[in-house]
């Protein structure tokens, strides 16, 4: 498997994360924190443009324009091992890495427009950045501390229905680089089980998508919420009560838009949606409010997280 | 859908415009397809629309140029699915994201974009790739809360302890200069150029 990294790491702040889910960010925050993971956040970095890049609106030489100007405040910083919270920007990163280094044309073109504009301090060398040894999710960083997460553990979430929904821009696109499966991924499987619990496994259409599919879900949302429907029945056979996301864009699919496929559907779905850090954070003891960033739910967390239960101290 | 298939006399120079495209990371992966179908049988939009990505590339293969001014294309969910399971390592959805941007240049996606300008302008005004706003009235009517949640969004961020969410001027101003010397920004004005006509 390839190293993963715990320092000089540059967590890479994610739009949807931000404006949707800020929880993520301060549950990362505090997951990171307790396993001594050695990171920081930079203002000068901006958004990946994955969500414009896959509606079309952006091409390739934009967003990979747009990712040299983050590499090189990563390398600056002595942060090269760039960390994201949300798949998308995962994928869309490592591929302009990835092309940046391959494609000597599109590296010449993009370097050279920066020169002549005054923006030579953008530059990207080739392989400055590598795609496997640079660019990661968080569930990578998380999954190289695996074995530490059990000491942290202050309560026992191992009575609720537990599944996952990875991502497809964290395990399809970049598959080489996948941990956990791709076929059947595991990876927040594994780290899940780290608290003490045990997750349903496999389930009908785990590998699915989550039916937001970009411009599906607004210019087309027949066709999105159908396909989001298709996992959504699935989850509710195995009487799932608490769905573990790593990607933004799902858990916005799947939280902010349950009761509207409940009523599609013809059937109440009752789980609750957290990102894998917002899981760990809870079962750590992060504070509600001020570390999980549960006012910004739609399906309120207390409808099924009602009281902690702390671990036994067998330990 | 009727469409008339134009062959040429190397159909296989369609291929290679696409294989040579910036955003292949395939190589020669869409040579090597040999139908077997798994990308249409594991996609989503296969599923539940009239899209077919092993068509797409039988299509490709054939030298047939319409396929950019195809509707159903639009459908394609970038879930990467066939990407991830195609035995020859070919991606129809890069190939499907690469025939986008010919309509796109060619002008006949246009229209497909006028909805997705607000991506752009969240670019130039704060750096961050924002929910156009012209998508809010429908997510404040699907999603009960969803517009107070916004309201309270600065104040859920400090609770959160998190750093301001709009970067400095200077960040804004330096991404704006690139998005405009790479052709984005003139792009944009020609595909506005076009919705306001089309009004």
């Amino acid at each position: 498997m390839k190293d993963l990294p715990t320092k000089d790491i540059l967590l890479f702040r994610s739009c949807l994360v931000s404006v949707e889910y800020p929880g993520v960010e301060a549950s990362t925050k505090f997951v990171f924190d307790k396993l001594g993971i050695d990171y920081a956040i930079s203002p000068k970095q901006t958004c990946c443009t994955g969500l414009g890049h896959y509606s079309d609106v952006f091409n390739q030489i934009d967003t990979s324009a747009i990712g040299a100007r983050n590499f090189k405040i990563a390398k600056e910083m002595g942060r090269p091992n760039l960390v994201m919270m949300c798949a998308t920007c995962y994928a869309i990163n490592k591929k302009s890495v990835k092309l940046l280094n391959k494609k000597d044309k599109l590296r010449n073109h993009i370097n050279n427009l920066f020169e002549e504009n005054g923006l030579g301090h953008l530059k990207y060398e080739k392989n400055d950045l590598k795609p496997t040894e640079n660019i990661f999710h968080v569930v990578d960083i998380l999954y190289a501390k695996k074995d530490e997460i059990k000491k942290h553990i202050k309560y026992d979430l191992s009575d609720y229905t537990i599944a996952t929904h990875h991502g497809c821009h964290y395990c399809k696109v970049h598959y080489e680089d996948t941990i956990g499966g791709v076929r059947d991924p595991n990876i927040m499987d594994e780290l899940i089980e780290e608290c003490g619990c045990k997750t349903i496994g496999w389930y009908d259409h785990k590998r699915a998508t989550c039916g937001t599919g970009f411009r599906q879900r607004y210019s087309n949302p027949n066709l999105s919420f159908t396909a989001t429907a298709d996992k959504m029945n699935a989850i509710a056979d195995e009487d799932v009560d608490i769905l573990v996301h790593l990607c933004p864009n799902c858990h916005i699919q799947f939280d902010r838009y349950q009761d509207l496929i409940s009523k599609r559907e013809g059937r109440k779905f009752n789980a609750i949606h957290l990102n894998i850090t917002q899981f760990l954070a809870i079962a750590m003891g992060g504070d509600f409010d001020k570390v999980i960033g549960v006012k910004a739910h739609t399906v309120p967390i207390d409808s099924v997280i009602k009281e902690l239960k702390e671990v036994k101290n067998e330990r | 859908m009727t469409f008339k298939q134009k062959l040429n006399d190397s159909p296989i120079d369609f291929a290679i415009e696409i294989i040579n495209d910036v955003k292949n990371s395939k190589d020669e992966g869409v040579l090597k397809c040999v139908q077997c179908g798994m990308c249409t049988s594991t996609c989503p939009a296969a599923r539940h629309s009239d899209y077919n990505p092993r068509d797409i590339i039988e299509r490709v293969l054939a030298g047939d140029e319409s396929i950019p001014n195809e509707e159903n294309l639009w459908n394609c969910f970038y879930c990467y699915t066939c990407h991830s399971v195609c035995p020859v390592g070919n991606s129809v959805c890069e190939v499907n994201q690469i025939l986008k941007q010919i309509a796109i240049a060619k002008e006949i996606g246009y229209d497909k974009l006028y909805e997705y300008l607000g991506f752009a302008d969240s670019y130039f005004t704060a750096a961050i790739g924002a929910i156009p706003e012209r998508f809010f009235p429908d997510i404040d009517q699907d999603v009960p809360g969803w517009w107070e949640f916004r309201q309270n969004l600065e104040q859920i961020r400090n609770e959160l302890e998190l750093d301001p969410l709009m970067p400095s001027e200077e960040v804004i101003d330096e991404v704006s200069k690139i998005l405009t010397i790479t052709g984005f920004k003139s792009k944009i004005e020609r595909i506005r150029a076009s919705e306001e006509v089309e009004k």
